[in-house]
């Protein structure tokens, strides 16, 4: 399982977390902060969509396989 | 129609018939604990039963010193009391004055047995335990479509994140079949490849929980690649899928919370994440410019035209330095001058001819002071203040100092 997901939220926040300290590091140049900034902006993006804001309605699994609404 | 009574009469006197028998007024029963119900009010109501029955029972708060551990479903005890008539209900029942355990009861004993089975062969190993992801987007719920359990938890799941794909498999939770159609359950979300599972049931004697004691249960729970949270009956039930699944939740609703991230503090994190990226950035930048205008200053500084402007600077003060000086050293000496001017005054003979006296001299500018310089005739030169006489000694007389 989760092999066919997009990467999970999980692991997006913990890139996001590299991305940030390396941005808060003093010592990088203009140009790297800029990519930096680039990624973190992307990778908030990519959370987003993983979020995926619609209201999802419970649905009913049977024996067959099939979905109802409950 | 002859000898109707009232239900009361009749209660009052069947209760009679009870109380005045010896044997049920102190009596020793034993069975197996069944609906066990704590009162809030201290009062423990429970049922005795046996393969043959079962009898209601209470024990007051008043009673409660009799009873000197906590009563569980399935247990096997012997109670000591008497029993008599509810009247109100029309129904007999067994007041407990003290009971004691009488062994471990039969479905207790086959959970021990199966747990320390189970145990031995590493079932509830915790390095066999999933860990459960911390951001399910599908939950899978294996419990009856109706009741208590499967409410809570999609309140609580559908407040903690709407967003949250909830997949129920409606399973028969007690009774015939029960165990079969848990274990259906599991194994068809786990096909479904859901994130995580939430197996349970509310609460109930244990021989409602029983399915969740079953062999093939703990085995499909442990089979499972998919992280399973057991939630069965309440905080003090303990069943076999409890020490199997991946994680045990106290109840349905606490399942729900652990299963299902709260999407409002995930949206304030990815906030925080955000405020933390431009406020980097905008001091980035701003520490930049910072350096970008002190390069410039510097360059400002080591033009040629700033050398020769602190050239001039410093010859104008040196000039005006030197003027300074020498102003002072001009006031000093004019003072100087003032001060033997003064001087030369006190000194002047003029001043002692402007008081009266004259200063006289002979042709050879000798100042004369004595008569014995001058003779008879000699030509004598006296300066007075306002000019000079020319005179001629007529005579001498010399006087001594005391006048004679």
């Amino acid at each position: 399982m989760g092999s066919k997901k997009t990467e999970s939220l999980e692991t997006l926040f913990e890139t996001l977390d590299e991305v940030v300290q390396k941005l808060e590091k003093e010592e990088i140049t203009l140009e790297e902060s800029f990519i930096l900034y680039q990624q973190g902006m992307e990778l908030l993006k990519k959370c987003s969509e993983t979020i995926d804001n619609v209201e999802k309605k419970v649905q009913l699994l049977d024996e067959k396989g099939e979905y109802h609404d409950f | 129609m002859q000898n109707v009574y009232t239900v009361k009469q009749v209660n009052a006197y069947i209760k009679n018939m009870f109380t005045q028998d010896f044997m049920l007024n102190r009596i020793y029963v034993k069975g197996e604990i069944s609906n066990c119900k704590y009162h809030t009010s201290g009062h423990i109501y429970f049922s005795l039963k046996d393969q043959s029955g079962t009898i209601a029972c209470v024990m007051f708060a008043g009673s409660r010193s009799g009873l000197s551990f906590r009563m569980q479903e399935g247990q096997q005890v012997i109670v000591l009391g008497s029993i008599s008539v509810y009247e109100r209900d029309g129904k007999y029942q067994l007041y407990a004055k003290e009971i004691i355990l009488d062994g471990a009861g039969l479905l207790y004993e086959k959970f021990e047995k199966l747990k320390k089975d189970l145990e031995e062969r590493g079932f509830f190993a915790p390095e066999y335990k999933q860990a459960i992801p911390k951001f399910a987007k599908k939950v899978g719920i294996v419990t009856a479509p109706t009741g208590a359990a499967v409410r809570d938890i999609i309140n609580i799941a559908s407040r903690r994140n709407p967003y949250v794909q909830l997949i129920l498999y409606p399973a028969l939770v007690q009774g015939e079949g029960a165990a079969k159609s848990i274990v259906n359950g599991i194994n068809r979300l786990e096909e479904e490849e859901v994130d995580v599972i939430i197996v349970g049931r509310g609460g109930g004697s244990i021989e409602d929980l029983w399915a969740f004691n079953e062999e093939i249960v703990a085995r499909a729970i442990f089979d499972c690649r998919v992280p399973i949270i057991s939630a069965v009956g309440h905080e003090t039930d303990y069943t076999i899928a409890d020490y199997v699944s991946d994680l045990r939740a106290p109840t349905p609703s606490a399942a729900a919370e652990l299963a299902v991230y709260e999407y409002m503090g995930t949206a304030e994190i990815m906030k925080e994440y955000e405020r933390r990226l431009r406020r980097n950035m905008i001091q980035k930048i701003g520490m930049t410019r910072q350096i970008s205008k002190q390069k410039e200053l510097k360059l400002k500084m080591a033009h040629p035209r700033q050398k020769l402007n602190e050239k001039r600077q410093r010859l104008a003060d040196l000039e005006q330095w030197i003027q300074m000086d020498f102003t002072k050293c001009l006031q000093s000496q004019k003072h100087k001058f003032a001060i033997y001017v003064e001087k030369m005054k006190g000194l002047s003979p003029l001043a002692k001819l402007s008081s009266g006296y004259s200063y006289v001299e002979d042709l050879s500018h000798t100042n004369l002071k004595s008569v014995k310089q001058v003779a008879l005739e000699d030509k004598l030169r006296i300066y007075m203040t306002d000019g000079i006489v020319n005179a001629t000694v007529t005579q001498i007389e010399e006087v001594t100092a005391d006048g004679q």
